[in-house]
């Protein structure tokens, strides 16, 4: 039977910090996830590094969180995070009253707020409502990139012997006497069930985290509050801009690279699988933008998207934009279950600290006081200037941070000795966000790679201005000649569902240059390329 | 200045047969373009519709479809209009509209039309003992691996062999079908060669990316008289060489009747006199300028080419005129939740309607412009790409736009 002194549950900043600490404290440490890394609020979300100012009024502890893990984040990510700072803009319809409660609530959590004049405003923002905005002040935020931290958690930690799994899904508990001794485990693509056997297991699974604790016969207060997003093609803003006011819907926007994201909503759910997005939601999403932006709308909407933050609803708590952004951790051995941990709540910003604080009470009950690190440590080491001028001359320049980053020192290495010797591997699979194929090729080879949309959320094929016009035959084709075994499908398929995943982003915000993209769409694919395979009837 | 007798708008499929129709019967035409047309990025195979006797199926469709306003007499003649452009450009096209002619797509699938590029006829498939497929070094887009994978479902029998040739194009930067066909028109020796050596005898057929050249069929035929094996192109991903070959056969031919193509004239209102348009209006660096006019023909295309634009959900628009546009309201008629589906997509149907003169009518039935015709996939009412009506709609409206 497979042993792990600890099995983490759930692939997402929460549970990846987790293995990262207890591997960098020398524990056996085992995370399982039933879907791909990231794929819940870790990935669908604004990809904001909060300065804490958002909470200052309503939260000041979870401000001062915010703020320390910052500083840590931009440390320790340093490639992962574009340190573009924020704004926080208050409307002529914003209550002015709340800017003095926010700008002594910044003070007091240790955030940094500097007023600025409108000019200046003007200037760094262009964009800017010259009409509604009113004030304005600079904060540390930051964008961070939710996918690129996953891999390089995933890097460190196996650096120091954390082992993972995805698409592995817990499906019991075994224990004896009340004392925890495996998890029970299903392979997504064989159906096979096994056990893992372990002394403890960390309940780490975000929105699903209710669903795992009835899985060991324990209620666990999480409620799945969606949030929808829109990511437009353009970088509108800057900075973070934010609007200041009590906290609501759409009024965040991050520049990512090319590319902006505004959001979010906040609707519970009874399900965190719902990421279902519609057109009211982007209405109303885009209305609100435009008070802040008034020419929004003349920007191009790459698609939207939509995850469900995980809220911990202690008994009798509130729900929605009230609840608390705090986490919880629980030591389920008071319901009766030695063993078992469910860490909840709390936000992708303090992930790292969540997972600090889990960690010390895991270890604790495992007699091991080695003190944590991941505070001090860099995720990944810095890929050398010489390999990136050696990369140099096959990527356009942008393109050689944005690979060496998210490949890392080694892959890296190896995939530009690739492009070196075989000139065909240079060849581009996704134009939009330059990608090689022997970068692709490379990572078809990792173990997290069963799907072409794995082999997406690593390199970002299919993610840029064409939403996968190109790539996703490419990417089908070299998934025909690597694919893992287990998932294997014909190409089609995997064209299919590659586009039609892309297209579940796209149907909301179908208007504009969009229209013209999906027209391009199917006529590549069901024109030229017959993808559906009928013949006429 | 000089009046036209005929101004067509759009500088795509639709577009050039308009000119080419109006010009062969006498007629001064212009042709204001603005951006390349989007001939490139088709497949170059003209589809009528998804049915096997395309013609007859036809006949049976509700009144209000565009093919039913232009007529099957006129659709039968547009066809023929069509291929005697193409085989006077050296770009012979097979096929008749009562049956479909399969060719291989880059991903190994068989797709049906009535009109392909003689380069594409995959008829004889189903007769020939072994299927070389022949990758080119360096090329991207063609997947030798998976287009047998899929082309095997269509023939399990038959002994398929990929091989690679190296045609020494590899340079700096990604080579494309496009890049490969340029490079090859005039250079077709290397290529000739390379597939001789496979030795494939009269029995087999060579599957290749669509190489032979952006010239008509003048690559292909001096690589073809080589060999004892039929040779046959596939589709690609855009730019697509047999889409180019289309557009410069139909430039020659309108070059050669006399018609003017205007690029770069972004027209932008017409000139109206009570119910008839005088002339158009096209955008220019320093002022705007008139183009007088007795007919218009508007083929600016649908969504793709921006004939129509939406910036705002439930109100799309056509630029030029303002003309009425027909679309499916709300967010649940508007798109399907497959963009692979089984029924049409909303959005795609979304367009201009006509009466039987192609002349652009409002929601009463009545005509705006009467010498204002809309060809192409400007008209709206049915979703062209799911009933694969596409090129067949484009060459039949704008052949019946033309001799009204």
């Amino acid at each position: 039977m497979e042993k792990a002194t600890v099995v983490v549950i759930g692939g997402g900043a929460t549970g990846l910090g987790i293995l990262r600490d207890l591997s960098m404290r020398g524990v056996k440490a085992l995370l399982v996830e039933k879907n791909d890394l990231v794929n819940g609020a870790s990935s669908r979300y604004h990809g904001l590094l909060h300065s804490g100012g958002r909470y200052a009024v309503k939260d000041q502890e979870a401000a001062r969180e915010c703020i320390i893990e910052n500083q840590i984040m931009r440390k320790i990510g340093k490639s992962c995070v574009e340190p573009c700072g924020g704004m926080f803009t208050r409307l002529d319809i914003d209550d002015p009253a709340y800017e003095e409660l926010w700008v002594k609530g910044c003070s007091d959590s240790g955030i940094e707020a500097t007023p600025i004049t409108l000019d200046e405003a003007f200037r760094l923002e262009p964009r800017l409502s010259r009409k509604h905005v009113k004030s304005a002040y600079l904060v540390p935020d930051a964008a961070v990139d939710g996918f690129r931290m996953a891999w390089q958690l995933i890097d460190s930690s196996k650096r120091y012997g954390g082992q993972f799994k995805t698409y592995t899904e817990v499906i019991g508990f075994d224990s004896v006497n009340g004392e925890l001794r495996g998890v029970k485990v299903r392979d997504q693509f064989t159906g096979e069930e096994y056990e893992i056997a372990c002394d403890i297991a960390v309940n780490a699974a975000g929105g699903w985290a209710g669903f795992v604790g009835k899985l060991a016969g324990v209620e666990i207060g999480v409620q799945p509050d969606k949030g929808t997003l829109i990511a437009f093609n353009q970088r509108i803003v800057n900075h973070v801009v934010n609007r200041l006011h009590k906290s609501s819907d759409g009024d965040i926007f991050v520049p990512h690279g090319s590319i902006t994201i505004l959001g979010t909503s906040s609707m519970s759910v009874p399900n965190p699988e719902d990421t279902s997005t519609s057109r009211a939601e982007v209405e109303s999403l885009l209305k609100i933008g435009e008070e802040t932006f008034e020419d929004l709308r003349d920007f191009r909407i790459l698609r939207t998207f939509a995850g469900s933050r995980p809220l911990y609803i202690p008994p009798g708590g509130a729900v929605g934009r009230s609840a608390s952004r705090g986490f919880a951790i629980v030591d389920h051995e008071q319901d009766g279950l030695k063993g078992f941990f469910t860490i909840v709540g709390g936000k992708f910003t303090t992930y790292r600290l969540m997972a600090e604080k889990m960690c010390n009470q895991i270890c604790a009950k495992l007699g091991n006081n080695t003190p944590c690190r991941t505070a001090d440590e860099p995720l990944v080491e810095e890929v050398s200037q010489e390999d990136k001028d050696r990369a140099k001359k096959f990527f356009p320049s942008y393109g050689v941070n944005l690979a060496a980053t998210r490949l890392g020192v080694d892959r890296f290495k190896k995939v530009v000795e690739r492009l070196e010797s075989e000139p065909e591997s240079r060849e581009l699979i996704c134009e939009c966000e330059n990608v090689t194929r022997a970068e692709v090729e490379e990572i078809c080879k990792d173990d997290t790679s069963f799907i072409v949309n794995d082999v997406r959320r690593r390199t970002r094929i299919g993610m840029g201005t064409c939403q996968g016009n190109f790539c996703a035959l490419r990417a089908a084709a070299i998934f025909a000649d690597m694919g893992v075994e287990s998932t294997a499908k014909d190409s089609l398929t995997r064209m299919r569902e590659f586009l039609q995943g892309r297209w579940k982003g796209i149907r909301p915000v179908l208007l504009g240059r969009t229209l013209r993209e999906t027209e391009m769409t199917r006529s590549i694919y069901e024109l030229s390329m017959n993808i559906k395979g009928g013949a006429p009837q | 200045m000089k009046t036209y007798d005929v101004i067509v708008i759009g500088g795509g499929l639709a577009g050039f047969m308009a000119a080419a129709v109006a010009a062969s019967r006498g007629q001064k035409v212009a042709v204001l373009t603005y951006g390349s047309g989007s001939l490139p990025l088709a497949s170059g195979a003209i589809d009528f519709l998804n049915a096997k006797a395309p013609d007859a199926a036809i006949k049976n469709l509700p009144a209000h479809h565009p093919y039913k306003k232009i007529a099957s007499k006129n659709i039968d003649a547009a066809a023929k209009f069509f291929c005697d452009i193409t085989s006077q450009g050296n770009l012979p096209y097979v096929g008749r509209l009562s049956a479909q002619i399969p060719i291989v797509t880059a991903v190994g699938t068989l797709k049906y039309s009535c009109l392909v590029p003689e380069s594409m006829d995959a008829s004889n498939l189903a007769d020939k003992k072994k299927i070389f497929v022949v990758e080119i070094a360096g090329l991207k887009d063609f997947y030798g691996a998976m287009l047998v994978d899929n082309l095997k479902k269509y023939f399990p029998d038959k002994t398929f062999e990929v091989t690679k040739i190296d045609l020494k194009l590899l340079g700096g930067r990604d080579i494309t079908c496009m890049d490969a066909a340029q490079i090859l028109t005039d250079k077709e020796q290397p290529l000739a060669n390379e597939l001789k050596a496979l030795n494939a005898t009269a029995d087999d057929a060579i599957i290749i990316p669509p190489i032979l050249g952006v010239m008509g069929s003048f690559s292909r035929d001096v690589v073809k008289t080589q060999l004892k094996a039929e040779i046959i192109e596939t589709t690609c991903l855009p730019p697509s060489p047999p889409g180019l070959r289309l557009q410069r056969a139909f430039i020659k031919y309108l070059q050669k009747a006399g018609v003017r193509i205007l690029e770069n004239s972004k027209v932008i209102r017409g000139v109206v006199e009570g119910k008839k348009l005088t002339g158009v209006v096209v955008e220019n660096v320093v002022r705007e300028k008139v183009f007088p006019a007795r007919k218009v023909i508007l083929a600016t295309g649908g969504f793709y080419s921006g004939g129509i634009v939406m910036r705002d959900f439930d109100n799309p628009r056509e630029p030029i005129f303002d003309l009425p546009v027909f679309f499916p309201t709300g967010a649940e008629n508007w798109s399907n939740q497959n963009l692979f589906d089984d029924k049409p997509q909303g959005f795609s149907m979304t367009g201009i309607l006509t009466d039987a003169n192609l002349n652009p009518i409002d929601e009463n039935g009545k005509v705006l412009y009467e010498n204002l015709h809309v060809v192409g996939a400007n008209l709206g009412g049915c979703d062209k790409i799911f009933e694969r009506s596409m090129g067949g709609i484009a060459i039949a409206s704008a052949y019946k736009g033309a001799i009204l």
